[in-house]
């Protein structure tokens, strides 16, 4: 809808470009004639035919203009290509009147002939009138798009959101964690009651990040600590954590649980797979306002279940071109049994 | 007395189980297993009444382990993924246990047990949980004649060939003999990636170079190896519909 009614407008626009330009070459012109002693109608008739060569030669300039954007073509070739159709556009219309005013009434020939060199200026003048219309008029179009951009991003970030949360926490892991409050209950009931503390500590902390918009990277460490901490009674000897973030890099902001669901992956299909285990090993740095985060782990090459990475991959992936509009880059590679994610997100 | 053998990757899991069983008078623990590896030794090692097997594990799932099997304890699954319930049915497990373990639950489950283990005609476990697994297979798991196991992806798969009731895969070079028959390992591999183009012949199409004209509706599979395999006519038929 809006498209169209844009469209018509542009249309409506053009027909505007083309009658201004013609009705202010025909009025000076005619009015140049007419100081010269002819007669007001003849100077008139004079005129038009020219003028509207010239508002039709004003309005397709308009397509001269978007090939030559303002904001990426170089200002030498927009100068060049605008005066040299100026001089050209300006010419035909001389080249016109020339013609015509003879055609038009051999006798009053003499008192039609106006000073061509003021009509030359006059055309370029005009022509260069149109070119600053027609820019304008591509510079809203210009900006209207990127309007469009930054609502589709935040239109993009919302339904991300959306499924980051419905996808926040894996549920067999909340299973799984109970179960081993269960097993500690017999022969470790202290260890039992942290685990259950530690637990309701994690999704107390999950509800309140997943509530802002943005948080620091420092605060997402501490969650993903909370949840590597709780694995770590699950999985014993196998899980092993080696996390080092930056001083800098720790006060970035950052989406909340951007890194929570990548480290599950990280656990459930990497260090989960193997027989013996693993480290995961996370990295944030901050260098030339770039925010850099590495998450390292072992995975089996072989493993059978790899469904659930790609979607937790996607989501990493949507939110952050969401937030960063673009900017940010999220790269997932696996070779040699090392599964590696790499995020990178300008400050 | 019902000798059981705990598999769980996790170790507060087992400590529940093995609190649970100890608990039972009626019951001894013979091994506790870390990994489905340890877990098909094990069974091998000391022939129980009852495995309680967890499905998520590195390496060897649950239903593989079942494959790799050659005894048939009652078995009884313990997962916290209740998708897997329906299917520890169809393999004809006794029963499934949800995690976190209810001890409720795990003494009526129990009951259940004694019961089975006591009617000694167990079914032959094995085949059941191959033709029932989760289509299409992700990887074939194979155990040698030394009781070495194999788990060989089916993308490294080239082609399957039958030998008599067993089948041999071919990957790599090499021939890994597996005891199934041909016909439920076609049922089992994707039917995009995998033909059977012939009675005795099952091959990864990746692998197909050409197929060649051998004599009046008979034609020979080349594949990027050398290989040549027959293709009966109603194979290149399937072959045909694929590519």
């Amino acid at each position: 809808m809006a498209t169209t009614q844009r469209t018509l407008s542009r249309g409506a626009l053009a027909l505007y470009a083309v009658g201004a330009v013609t009705a202010t070459a025909t009025a000076s012109s005619a009015f140049f004639l007419w100081a010269r002693g002819a007669a007001a109608g003849l100077s008139i008739a004079a005129a038009l035919p020219p003028s509207l060569l010239l508002g039709i030669i004003a309005l397709a300039s308009r397509f001269l203009c978007s090939t030559l954007p303002l904001r990426s073509a170089s200002r030498m070739s927009i100068a060049v290509a605008h005066a040299g159709s100026a001089a050209a556009a300006s010419g035909l219309w001389v080249l016109t009147w020339k013609s015509w005013v003879p055609e038009l009434n051999r006798q009053a020939a003499a008192n039609l002939s106006p000073d061509y060199s003021v009509l030359f200026g006059l055309g370029v003048l005009l022509y260069m009138a149109a070119v600053a219309v027609h820019y304008l008029f591509l510079e809203i179009d210009a900006l209207r798009e990127a309007e469009d951009e930054v609502l589709r991003y935040r239109v993009l970030a919302r339904e991300a959101e959306l499924r980051a949360f419905k996808a926040q926490v894996d549920p067999h892991f909340l299973f799984n964690s109970l179960n081993a409050v269960a097993s500690m209950c017999g022969s470790r009931p202290l260890e039992a009651r942290e685990m259950a503390q530690r637990l309701a500590d994690f999704f107390r902390l999950i509800l309140r990040l997943g509530a802002l918009e943005r948080i620091t990277l420092g605060e997402e460490i501490d969650l993903v600590n909370r949840y590597l901490a709780i694995e770590k009674v699950r999985f014993g000897d196998r899980l092993t954590t080696h996390i080092s973030v930056d001083e800098a890099a720790s006060g970035c902001m950052v989406p909340p649980l951007l890194l929570q669901p990548l480290v599950e992956n990280a656990v459930r299909h990497g260090v989960a797979s193997m027989v013996e285990g693993g480290t995961i090993d996370i990295v944030a740095t901050l260098e030339n306002h770039m925010l850099r985060i590495v998450i390292d782990n072992p995975a089996d090459p072989d493993r059978a279940d790899a469904r659930g990475e790609g979607v937790g991959l996607e989501n990493a992936r949507g939110r952050l071109s969401a937030v960063s509009e673009g900017q940010a880059i999220l790269q997932a590679r696996e070779d040699e049994g090392q599964f590696r994610v790499v995020i990178e997100l300008p400050r | 007395m019902i000798r059981a053998v705990i598999v769980d990757d996790e170790l507060p899991a087992r400590e529940l189980l093995r609190e649970f069983l100890t608990a039972d008078e009626d019951c001894e623990i013979v091994a506790e297993c870390a990994n489905g590896f340890e877990a098909v030794k094990a069974v091998a090692q000391h022939d129980p009444d009852l495995l309680l097997l967890d499905i998520q594990m590195p390496k060897l799932d649950g239903f593989e382990v079942l494959e790799l099997l050659d005894r048939s304890p009652v078995v009884v699954f313990v997962t916290a993924h209740d998708e897997h319930a329906l299917r520890a049915f169809e393999v004809h497990a006794l029963d499934y246990l949800l995690k976190p373990l209810s001890q409720e639950r795990f003494r009526q489950v129990m009951e259940r047990v004694k019961r089975a283990a006591g009617l000694h005609d167990r079914q032959p476990l094995a085949g059941l949980a191959t033709s029932l697994r989760a289509r299409p297979l992700q990887r074939v798991v194979v155990r040698g004649d030394d009781g070495a196991i194999q788990v060989v992806p089916v993308s490294r798969l080239d082609y399957v060939e039958a030998a008599d009731d067993a089948i041999r895969i071919a990957t790599g070079g090499v021939k890994l003999r597996k005891q199934q028959p041909i016909g439920e390992l076609a049922l089992q591999l994707d039917p995009d990636r995998f033909v059977r183009i012939h009675r005795a012949y099952i091959v990864n199409i990746e692998r197909i170079e050409k197929i060649e004209l051998y004599a009046k509706d008979s034609r020979v599979a080349i594949l990027r190896d050398g290989t040549r395999l027959p293709v009966s006519r109603s194979g290149y038929q399937r072959l045909r519909e694929l590519l």
